[in-house]
Protein backbone atom coordinates (compact mmCIF):
# COMPACT_ATOMS: atom_id res chain seq x y z
CA UNK A 1 0.00 0.00 0.00
CA UNK A 2 2.75 2.31 1.02
CA UNK A 3 4.88 1.67 -1.91
CA UNK A 4 1.83 2.50 -4.44
CA UNK A 5 1.27 5.38 -2.15
CA UNK A 6 5.30 6.63 -2.49
CA UNK A 7 4.92 5.69 -6.22
CA UNK A 8 1.78 7.71 -6.87
CA UNK A 9 3.22 10.61 -4.88
CA UNK A 10 6.27 10.83 -7.02
CA UNK A 11 5.02 10.43 -10.51
CA UNK A 12 2.61 12.94 -9.33
CA UNK A 13 4.50 15.92 -10.97
CA UNK A 14 4.73 14.15 -14.17
CA UNK A 15 1.07 13.04 -14.41
CA UNK A 16 0.58 16.89 -14.05
CA UNK A 17 2.88 17.94 -17.02
CA UNK A 18 0.81 15.05 -19.35
CA UNK A 19 -1.90 16.04 -18.27
CA UNK A 20 -1.09 19.81 -19.09
CA UNK A 21 0.18 18.82 -22.18
CA UNK A 22 -2.67 16.99 -22.60
CA UNK A 23 -5.32 19.62 -22.47
CA UNK A 24 -2.87 21.93 -24.91
CA UNK A 25 -3.16 19.38 -27.43
CA UNK A 26 -6.79 19.33 -27.01
CA UNK A 27 -7.38 23.13 -26.98
CA UNK A 28 -5.05 23.26 -30.34
CA UNK A 29 -7.62 20.82 -31.56
CA UNK A 30 -10.74 22.96 -30.71
CA UNK A 31 -8.98 26.30 -31.65
CA UNK A 32 -7.25 25.40 -34.96
CA UNK A 33 -5.27 28.67 -35.64
CA UNK A 34 -1.68 28.60 -37.47
CA UNK A 35 -0.21 30.00 -34.49
CA UNK A 36 -1.49 27.59 -31.64
CA UNK A 37 0.28 24.26 -32.86
CA UNK A 38 -0.41 21.36 -30.78
CA UNK A 39 1.88 20.34 -28.53
CA UNK A 40 2.73 17.19 -29.97
CA UNK A 41 3.78 19.67 -33.61
CA UNK A 42 5.73 21.50 -30.51
CA UNK A 43 7.44 18.58 -28.78
CA UNK A 44 8.41 17.00 -32.47
CA UNK A 45 10.11 20.52 -33.21
CA UNK A 46 12.55 19.63 -30.12
CA UNK A 47 15.04 17.63 -31.39
CA UNK A 48 15.58 19.67 -34.80
CA UNK A 49 16.78 22.89 -32.53
CA UNK A 50 18.45 20.86 -29.96
CA UNK A 51 20.39 18.87 -33.15
CA UNK A 52 21.17 22.15 -34.34
CA UNK A 53 24.50 22.73 -33.32
CA UNK A 54 24.44 26.86 -33.21
CA UNK A 55 20.93 26.56 -31.39
CA UNK A 56 22.82 24.30 -28.93
CA UNK A 57 25.63 26.64 -28.20
CA UNK A 58 23.71 29.47 -27.53
CA UNK A 59 21.52 27.64 -24.96
CA UNK A 60 24.89 26.45 -23.60
CA UNK A 61 25.74 29.94 -23.71
CA UNK A 62 22.39 30.78 -21.60
CA UNK A 63 23.32 28.30 -19.00
CA UNK A 64 26.62 29.40 -18.43
CA UNK A 65 26.07 33.02 -18.31
CA UNK A 66 22.85 32.47 -15.77
CA UNK A 67 24.95 29.66 -13.76
CA UNK A 68 27.76 32.14 -13.39
CA UNK A 69 25.39 35.37 -12.80
CA UNK A 70 23.81 33.15 -9.82
CA UNK A 71 26.98 31.89 -8.04
CA UNK A 72 28.63 35.62 -7.73
CA UNK A 73 25.09 36.69 -6.63
CA UNK A 74 24.70 33.96 -4.13
CA UNK A 75 27.93 34.48 -2.89
CA UNK A 76 27.53 38.22 -2.78
CA UNK A 77 24.13 38.44 -0.79
CA UNK A 78 24.71 35.72 1.40
CA UNK A 79 26.92 37.05 3.56
CA UNK A 80 25.53 41.07 3.37
CA UNK A 81 22.13 39.52 4.67
CA UNK A 82 23.58 37.38 7.13
CA UNK A 83 25.15 40.69 8.48
CA UNK A 84 21.73 42.69 8.18
CA UNK A 85 20.40 40.52 10.03
CA UNK A 86 22.94 40.87 13.36
CA UNK A 87 23.66 44.23 13.04
CA UNK A 88 20.72 47.02 13.25
CA UNK A 89 23.24 49.25 11.95
CA UNK A 90 23.83 47.39 8.45
CA UNK A 91 20.36 46.66 8.73
CA UNK A 92 19.24 50.12 8.15
CA UNK A 93 22.02 51.37 6.00
CA UNK A 94 20.94 48.78 3.30
CA UNK A 95 17.28 48.26 3.66
CA UNK A 96 15.75 51.92 1.79
CA UNK A 97 18.42 51.10 -1.04
CA UNK A 98 17.13 47.91 -1.16
CA UNK A 99 13.65 48.80 -0.88
CA UNK A 100 13.73 51.07 -3.76
CA UNK A 101 15.46 48.83 -5.93
CA UNK A 102 13.62 46.20 -5.24
CA UNK A 103 10.46 47.02 -7.66
CA UNK A 104 12.67 47.80 -10.91
CA UNK A 105 12.58 45.00 -13.15
CA UNK A 106 15.79 43.91 -13.48
CA UNK A 107 16.17 43.34 -17.12
CA UNK A 108 14.52 46.64 -17.89
CA UNK A 109 18.13 48.04 -16.99
CA UNK A 110 19.10 46.21 -19.86
CA UNK A 111 19.23 48.87 -22.07
CA UNK A 112 21.14 51.20 -19.73
CA UNK A 113 23.72 48.58 -19.13
CA UNK A 114 23.57 47.68 -22.99
CA UNK A 115 25.00 51.56 -22.92
CA UNK A 116 27.94 51.22 -20.93
CA UNK A 117 29.15 47.34 -21.37
CA UNK A 118 28.25 46.90 -24.78
CA UNK A 119 26.10 43.82 -26.03
CA UNK A 120 28.92 41.18 -24.37
CA UNK A 121 27.99 38.72 -21.73
CA UNK A 122 29.30 41.12 -19.16
CA UNK A 123 26.18 42.80 -19.17
CA UNK A 124 23.69 40.01 -19.26
CA UNK A 125 25.17 38.83 -16.20
CA UNK A 126 25.51 41.85 -14.43
CA UNK A 127 21.28 42.09 -15.16
CA UNK A 128 21.16 38.43 -14.21
CA UNK A 129 23.15 39.13 -10.53
CA UNK A 130 21.34 41.93 -10.09
CA UNK A 131 17.74 40.05 -10.23
CA UNK A 132 18.99 37.19 -8.02
CA UNK A 133 20.78 38.69 -5.40
CA UNK A 134 17.38 40.66 -4.00
CA UNK A 135 16.03 37.67 -3.24
CA UNK A 136 19.51 36.15 -1.55
CA UNK A 137 19.95 38.82 0.57
CA UNK A 138 16.21 39.61 1.67
CA UNK A 139 16.03 35.82 2.98
CA UNK A 140 19.31 35.41 4.71
CA UNK A 141 18.88 38.57 6.37
CA UNK A 142 15.22 37.65 7.81
CA UNK A 143 16.96 34.10 8.81
CA UNK A 144 19.87 35.63 10.23
CA UNK A 145 17.44 37.63 12.19
CA UNK A 146 15.06 35.39 13.61
CA UNK A 147 17.79 33.35 14.99
CA UNK A 148 17.00 32.95 18.79
CA UNK A 149 19.95 35.18 20.66
CA UNK A 150 20.86 32.19 23.57
CA UNK A 151 22.57 30.07 21.04
CA UNK A 152 24.95 33.37 20.07
CA UNK A 153 25.80 33.99 23.62
CA UNK A 154 26.51 30.45 24.76
CA UNK A 155 28.59 30.63 21.90
CA UNK A 156 30.13 33.91 22.98
CA UNK A 157 30.37 32.30 26.08
CA UNK A 158 31.78 29.04 24.85
CA UNK A 159 34.99 31.44 23.30
CA UNK A 160 33.88 32.08 19.65
CA UNK A 161 35.00 34.76 18.13
CA UNK A 162 32.18 36.83 16.49
CA UNK A 163 33.50 35.67 12.70
CA UNK A 164 33.15 31.91 14.05
CA UNK A 165 29.99 32.52 15.70
CA UNK A 166 28.74 34.01 12.19
CA UNK A 167 29.65 30.91 10.41
CA UNK A 168 29.35 28.23 12.96
CA UNK A 169 25.67 29.48 14.43
CA UNK A 170 24.25 31.94 12.44
CA UNK A 171 25.03 31.17 8.92
CA UNK A 172 23.62 26.56 9.98
CA UNK A 173 20.51 28.16 11.85
CA UNK A 174 19.60 30.73 8.98
CA UNK A 175 20.26 27.63 6.13
CA UNK A 176 16.59 27.26 5.58
CA UNK A 177 15.59 30.87 5.02
CA UNK A 178 18.47 31.29 2.67
CA UNK A 179 18.16 27.80 0.84
CA UNK A 180 14.49 29.45 0.38
CA UNK A 181 15.29 32.54 -0.79
CA UNK A 182 18.47 30.98 -3.41
CA UNK A 183 15.22 28.86 -5.00
CA UNK A 184 13.21 31.93 -5.65
CA UNK A 185 16.54 33.55 -6.96
CA UNK A 186 16.71 30.45 -9.40
CA UNK A 187 13.74 31.20 -10.99
CA UNK A 188 14.54 34.64 -11.42
CA UNK A 189 17.53 33.89 -12.73
CA UNK A 190 15.99 32.03 -15.50
CA UNK A 191 13.74 34.83 -16.14
CA UNK A 192 16.17 37.73 -16.37
CA UNK A 193 18.09 35.29 -18.80
CA UNK A 194 15.22 35.32 -21.30
CA UNK A 195 14.24 38.57 -21.01
CA UNK A 196 18.02 39.84 -21.20
CA UNK A 197 18.35 37.86 -24.40
CA UNK A 198 15.40 39.08 -25.35
CA UNK A 199 16.01 42.45 -25.27
CA UNK A 200 19.62 42.15 -26.30
CA UNK A 201 19.36 40.08 -29.51
CA UNK A 202 22.96 38.24 -29.85
CA UNK A 203 22.69 35.14 -28.64
CA UNK A 204 20.99 32.27 -26.12
CA UNK A 205 17.90 30.60 -25.62
CA UNK A 206 15.42 33.71 -25.61
CA UNK A 207 17.32 35.10 -28.74
CA UNK A 208 15.87 31.85 -30.60
CA UNK A 209 12.76 32.15 -28.62
CA UNK A 210 11.58 35.57 -29.61
CA UNK A 211 13.52 35.75 -33.32
CA UNK A 212 11.34 32.24 -33.98
CA UNK A 213 7.96 34.59 -32.82
CA UNK A 214 8.84 37.83 -34.66
CA UNK A 215 9.58 35.38 -37.90
CA UNK A 216 6.46 33.26 -37.03
CA UNK A 217 7.94 29.84 -36.77
CA UNK A 218 5.47 28.68 -34.14
CA UNK A 219 6.82 25.92 -33.73
CA UNK A 220 9.94 26.63 -33.11
CA UNK A 221 8.18 29.19 -30.32
CA UNK A 222 6.31 25.88 -28.86
CA UNK A 223 9.33 24.12 -28.83
CA UNK A 224 11.51 26.66 -27.34
CA UNK A 225 8.71 27.57 -24.48
CA UNK A 226 8.74 23.10 -23.62
CA UNK A 227 12.38 23.76 -23.74
CA UNK A 228 12.67 27.05 -21.07
CA UNK A 229 10.32 25.44 -18.95
CA UNK A 230 11.75 22.04 -18.74
CA UNK A 231 14.79 23.63 -17.76
CA UNK A 232 12.81 25.88 -14.77
CA UNK A 233 11.31 23.11 -13.59
CA UNK A 234 14.34 20.10 -13.79
CA UNK A 235 16.58 23.17 -12.08
CA UNK A 236 13.80 23.75 -9.07
CA UNK A 237 13.91 19.82 -8.89
CA UNK A 238 17.42 19.66 -8.63
CA UNK A 239 17.95 22.28 -6.12
CA UNK A 240 15.06 21.20 -4.05
CA UNK A 241 16.78 17.52 -4.06
CA UNK A 242 19.80 19.45 -2.95
CA UNK A 243 17.80 21.69 0.09
CA UNK A 244 16.24 18.30 1.70
CA UNK A 245 19.32 17.15 1.81
CA UNK A 246 21.40 20.09 2.79
CA UNK A 247 18.41 20.98 5.65
CA UNK A 248 17.07 17.39 6.20
CA UNK A 249 16.99 18.75 10.30
CA UNK A 250 14.31 21.09 9.83
CA UNK A 251 11.01 19.86 9.12
CA UNK A 252 8.57 22.02 6.92
CA UNK A 253 5.23 22.32 9.09
CA UNK A 254 2.94 22.58 6.01
CA UNK A 255 3.62 19.13 4.67
CA UNK A 256 -0.13 17.85 6.55
CA UNK A 257 -3.27 19.25 4.65
CA UNK A 258 -5.58 21.06 6.90
CA UNK A 259 -8.50 18.24 8.20
CA UNK A 260 -11.60 19.35 9.25
CA UNK A 261 -12.33 16.07 11.03
CA UNK B 1 15.12 56.90 22.72
CA UNK B 2 13.36 55.08 20.80
CA UNK B 3 12.50 57.68 18.50
CA UNK B 4 15.54 58.65 18.63
CA UNK B 5 16.96 55.38 17.48
CA UNK B 6 14.18 55.64 14.58
CA UNK B 7 15.53 59.03 13.17
CA UNK B 8 19.55 57.54 13.38
CA UNK B 9 18.10 54.61 11.23
CA UNK B 10 16.55 57.06 8.79
CA UNK B 11 19.63 58.93 8.16
CA UNK B 12 21.76 55.77 8.14
CA UNK B 13 19.40 54.65 5.31
CA UNK B 14 19.58 57.24 3.60
CA UNK B 15 23.30 57.76 3.03
CA UNK B 16 23.89 54.84 0.51
CA UNK B 17 20.99 56.54 -1.78
CA UNK B 18 23.28 59.95 -1.33
CA UNK B 19 26.02 58.75 -1.98
CA UNK B 20 25.04 56.45 -4.96
CA UNK B 21 23.47 60.13 -6.41
CA UNK B 22 26.83 61.81 -5.52
CA UNK B 23 28.90 59.16 -7.12
CA UNK B 24 26.53 59.45 -10.30
CA UNK B 25 26.44 63.36 -10.54
CA UNK B 26 30.50 63.14 -9.82
CA UNK B 27 30.92 60.53 -12.78
CA UNK B 28 29.57 63.29 -15.13
CA UNK B 29 31.27 65.71 -13.39
CA UNK B 30 34.32 64.53 -13.77
CA UNK B 31 33.65 63.34 -17.21
CA UNK B 32 34.16 59.82 -16.75
CA UNK B 33 30.75 59.16 -18.14
CA UNK B 34 29.47 61.24 -21.16
CA UNK B 35 26.22 62.71 -20.60
CA UNK B 36 24.41 61.17 -23.71
CA UNK B 37 24.99 57.54 -21.84
CA UNK B 38 24.46 58.70 -18.60
CA UNK B 39 22.73 61.78 -18.06
CA UNK B 40 23.10 64.33 -14.69
CA UNK B 41 21.17 63.12 -11.53
CA UNK B 42 19.56 66.68 -11.67
CA UNK B 43 18.65 66.72 -15.36
CA UNK B 44 16.93 63.28 -15.12
CA UNK B 45 14.74 64.54 -11.48
CA UNK B 46 13.71 67.87 -13.54
CA UNK B 47 13.02 65.90 -16.57
CA UNK B 48 10.71 63.47 -14.53
CA UNK B 49 9.21 66.51 -12.81
CA UNK B 50 8.34 67.96 -15.80
CA UNK B 51 6.84 64.66 -17.63
CA UNK B 52 4.49 63.97 -14.50
CA UNK B 53 2.71 67.12 -15.23
CA UNK B 54 2.34 65.90 -18.88
CA UNK B 55 -0.90 64.20 -20.28
CA UNK B 56 0.47 61.82 -22.38
CA UNK B 57 3.00 60.53 -19.47
CA UNK B 58 0.19 60.32 -17.21
CA UNK B 59 -2.10 58.21 -20.06
CA UNK B 60 1.33 56.05 -19.96
CA UNK B 61 1.09 55.47 -16.19
CA UNK B 62 -2.66 54.57 -16.30
CA UNK B 63 -2.35 52.06 -18.63
CA UNK B 64 0.68 50.35 -16.50
CA UNK B 65 -1.27 50.72 -13.49
CA UNK B 66 -4.60 49.39 -14.88
CA UNK B 67 -2.37 46.34 -16.55
CA UNK B 68 -0.97 46.33 -13.73
CA UNK B 69 -4.40 46.07 -11.21
CA UNK B 70 -6.31 44.13 -13.88
CA UNK B 71 -3.76 41.25 -13.42
CA UNK B 72 -3.04 41.24 -10.02
CA UNK B 73 -6.79 40.78 -9.00
CA UNK B 74 -7.11 37.94 -10.49
CA UNK B 75 -4.08 36.78 -9.15
CA UNK B 76 -4.84 37.32 -5.88
CA UNK B 77 -9.04 36.12 -6.49
CA UNK B 78 -7.22 32.80 -7.98
CA UNK B 79 -4.70 32.32 -5.80
CA UNK B 80 -6.67 32.65 -2.64
CA UNK B 81 -9.71 30.97 -3.57
CA UNK B 82 -7.02 27.70 -4.85
CA UNK B 83 -5.02 28.00 -1.61
CA UNK B 84 -8.02 27.82 0.65
CA UNK B 85 -9.05 24.90 -1.52
CA UNK B 86 -5.79 22.93 -1.50
CA UNK B 87 -5.98 23.51 2.22
CA UNK B 88 -9.16 22.58 2.93
CA UNK B 89 -9.74 19.39 1.01
CA UNK B 90 -7.00 16.47 0.40
CA UNK B 91 -8.69 15.93 -2.86
CA UNK B 92 -8.58 18.85 -4.30
CA UNK B 93 -4.97 19.65 -3.00
CA UNK B 94 -3.79 16.03 -4.23
CA UNK B 95 -4.42 17.72 -8.05
CA UNK B 96 -3.64 21.04 -7.45
CA UNK B 97 0.04 20.36 -6.06
CA UNK B 98 1.33 18.51 -8.26
CA UNK B 99 0.43 20.92 -11.27
CA UNK B 100 1.58 23.83 -8.90
CA UNK B 101 4.84 22.22 -8.91
CA UNK B 102 4.99 21.77 -12.40
CA UNK B 103 4.25 25.55 -13.31
CA UNK B 104 5.66 27.10 -10.23
CA UNK B 105 9.36 27.03 -11.71
CA UNK B 106 8.23 28.24 -14.82
CA UNK B 107 9.83 31.29 -16.15
CA UNK B 108 6.38 32.73 -16.90
CA UNK B 109 7.92 35.11 -19.30
CA UNK B 110 9.16 32.84 -21.37
CA UNK B 111 5.21 31.82 -22.03
CA UNK B 112 4.18 35.55 -23.39
CA UNK B 113 5.39 34.87 -27.11
CA UNK B 114 1.93 31.96 -26.68
CA UNK B 115 -0.01 34.37 -24.77
CA UNK B 116 0.50 36.68 -27.53
CA UNK B 117 -0.27 34.80 -30.20
CA UNK B 118 -3.39 33.32 -28.60
CA UNK B 119 -4.44 36.27 -26.87
CA UNK B 120 -3.11 39.95 -29.22
CA UNK B 121 -1.13 42.54 -28.43
CA UNK B 122 -3.55 44.58 -26.19
CA UNK B 123 -4.24 44.82 -22.82
CA UNK B 124 -5.64 40.70 -22.21
CA UNK B 125 -1.99 39.32 -23.02
CA UNK B 126 -0.09 41.56 -20.99
CA UNK B 127 -3.17 41.56 -17.56
CA UNK B 128 -2.66 37.03 -18.25
CA UNK B 129 0.78 37.18 -17.97
CA UNK B 130 0.91 39.31 -14.90
CA UNK B 131 -1.72 37.49 -13.24
CA UNK B 132 0.37 34.01 -14.09
CA UNK B 133 3.69 35.23 -12.83
CA UNK B 134 1.63 37.14 -9.49
CA UNK B 135 -0.31 33.67 -8.90
CA UNK B 136 1.94 31.50 -7.62
CA UNK B 137 3.43 33.06 -4.43
CA UNK B 138 0.00 34.27 -3.41
CA UNK B 139 -1.04 30.79 -3.81
CA UNK B 140 1.32 29.25 -2.08
CA UNK B 141 1.54 31.72 0.91
CA UNK B 142 -2.16 31.23 1.21
CA UNK B 143 -2.33 27.13 1.42
CA UNK B 144 1.04 27.18 3.74
CA UNK B 145 -0.75 29.73 5.79
CA UNK B 146 -4.25 28.15 5.67
CA UNK B 147 -2.63 24.85 6.76
CA UNK B 148 -0.83 26.22 9.41
CA UNK B 149 -4.09 27.34 10.94
CA UNK B 150 -4.11 25.71 14.57
CA UNK B 151 -6.25 22.45 14.75
CA UNK B 152 -7.43 24.16 18.32
CA UNK B 153 -8.85 27.03 16.85
CA UNK B 154 -11.43 24.56 14.28
CA UNK B 155 -12.12 22.62 17.16
CA UNK B 156 -13.14 25.43 19.34
CA UNK B 157 -15.18 26.62 16.65
CA UNK B 158 -16.78 23.23 15.74
CA UNK B 159 -17.42 22.96 19.47
CA UNK B 160 -19.71 25.98 19.49
CA UNK B 161 -21.40 25.36 17.07
CA UNK B 162 -19.81 26.84 13.89
CA UNK B 163 -21.26 24.48 10.58
CA UNK B 164 -18.53 23.33 8.70
CA UNK B 165 -19.18 24.87 5.55
CA UNK B 166 -18.42 28.46 7.89
CA UNK B 167 -15.55 27.41 9.18
CA UNK B 168 -13.12 28.18 5.99
CA UNK B 169 -14.35 31.65 5.89
CA UNK B 170 -15.06 32.38 9.73
CA UNK B 171 -11.68 30.60 11.35
CA UNK B 172 -9.02 29.31 8.38
CA UNK B 173 -9.18 32.71 6.24
CA UNK B 174 -8.99 35.18 8.72
CA UNK B 175 -5.93 33.03 10.61
CA UNK B 176 -4.49 33.11 7.20
CA UNK B 177 -4.43 36.57 6.56
CA UNK B 178 -1.12 37.83 7.36
CA UNK B 179 0.42 34.88 5.41
CA UNK B 180 -1.63 35.75 2.73
CA UNK B 181 -0.53 39.44 2.83
CA UNK B 182 2.86 38.30 2.22
CA UNK B 183 2.02 36.55 -0.40
CA UNK B 184 0.16 39.40 -1.91
CA UNK B 185 3.44 41.60 -1.09
CA UNK B 186 5.54 39.51 -3.50
CA UNK B 187 3.20 39.37 -5.54
CA UNK B 188 2.75 42.78 -6.01
CA UNK B 189 6.74 43.09 -6.87
CA UNK B 190 6.58 40.72 -9.49
CA UNK B 191 3.65 42.71 -11.11
CA UNK B 192 5.24 45.48 -11.18
CA UNK B 193 8.22 44.10 -12.82
CA UNK B 194 5.87 41.89 -15.45
CA UNK B 195 4.12 44.34 -16.80
CA UNK B 196 6.89 46.55 -17.01
CA UNK B 197 8.51 44.06 -18.66
CA UNK B 198 5.79 42.84 -20.83
CA UNK B 199 5.29 46.24 -22.05
CA UNK B 200 8.94 46.83 -22.89
CA UNK B 201 8.48 43.15 -25.53
CA UNK B 202 5.45 44.36 -27.49
CA UNK B 203 3.22 47.31 -26.58
CA UNK B 204 1.99 50.34 -28.06
CA UNK B 205 2.45 52.65 -24.57
CA UNK B 206 2.81 51.90 -20.96
CA UNK B 207 5.84 52.72 -19.00
CA UNK B 208 8.03 50.13 -20.24
CA UNK B 209 6.86 51.44 -23.95
CA UNK B 210 8.54 54.67 -22.93
CA UNK B 211 11.53 53.24 -21.95
CA UNK B 212 12.18 51.19 -25.53
CA UNK B 213 11.45 54.38 -27.37
CA UNK B 214 14.29 55.97 -25.42
CA UNK B 215 16.40 53.36 -25.96
CA UNK B 216 15.70 53.25 -29.66
CA UNK B 217 16.34 56.62 -30.34
CA UNK B 218 19.16 56.51 -27.64
CA UNK B 219 17.43 59.37 -25.57
CA UNK B 220 19.18 58.46 -22.10
CA UNK B 221 17.47 60.46 -20.31
CA UNK B 222 14.38 59.74 -20.99
CA UNK B 223 15.21 56.23 -20.18
CA UNK B 224 15.90 56.50 -16.37
CA UNK B 225 12.42 58.98 -15.67
CA UNK B 226 10.70 55.56 -16.22
CA UNK B 227 12.68 53.60 -14.56
CA UNK B 228 12.41 55.47 -11.88
CA UNK B 229 8.53 56.12 -12.14
CA UNK B 230 8.08 52.35 -11.64
CA UNK B 231 10.52 52.62 -8.36
CA UNK B 232 8.28 54.84 -7.08
CA UNK B 233 5.21 53.19 -8.36
CA UNK B 234 6.39 49.80 -6.76
CA UNK B 235 7.34 52.30 -3.66
CA UNK B 236 3.57 53.82 -3.10
CA UNK B 237 1.56 50.61 -3.77
CA UNK B 238 3.92 49.31 -1.10
CA UNK B 239 3.73 51.41 1.06
CA UNK B 240 -0.83 51.05 0.72
CA UNK B 241 -0.52 47.59 1.24
CA UNK B 242 1.06 47.67 4.48
CA UNK B 243 -1.91 50.51 5.21
CA UNK B 244 -4.08 47.58 4.00
CA UNK B 245 -2.11 45.18 6.35
CA UNK B 246 -2.35 47.14 9.51
CA UNK B 247 -5.86 47.54 9.20
CA UNK B 248 -6.78 44.35 8.69
CA UNK B 249 -4.41 42.89 10.84
CA UNK B 250 -5.10 45.38 13.83
CA UNK B 251 -6.11 42.93 16.35
CA UNK B 252 -3.32 40.71 15.37
CA UNK B 253 -0.66 40.60 17.53
CA UNK B 254 2.40 41.88 15.86
CA UNK B 255 3.71 39.46 13.33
Amino acid sequence: MTVIRAFVSRSAPLMACLGLLAIWQVAALMLKTDSFPGAWEAIKAIPSILGDQESLINILASIRRMAIGFSVAVLVSIPLGLMMGRSRAVASFFNPLLMITYPVPKAALMPIILLWLGVGDIAKMLVIFLGVSLPVIYHSFQGAKAIEEKMLWSGAAMGLSAAQRMIRIVLPAALPEILTGCRTGLVLALITMVTSEMIARQSGAGNILFNALDMGQYDTVYAMIIIIGAMGIGLDAAFERLRARLVRWSEPGFEIPLSFA
Amino acid sequence: MNSRAVTTDILLGIVPIALMIALWQALVSFGYAPPALLPPPGLVFTRLAQQLFTTTYQQEIAATLFRLFAGFSIAVLLGVSIGLAAAASPAINAVVRPIVRVLAPLPKVALYPALLLLLGFNHQSKIMLVAADALFPILLSTYYGASMVEQKLIWSAMAAGTPRRQILFKVVLPAAVPSILTGCRIGLVISCIVVFLAEMITSTDGLGHVLVTAARTFQAVDMFVPLITISLLGLILNGLLEGLRNYLLRGFPEV
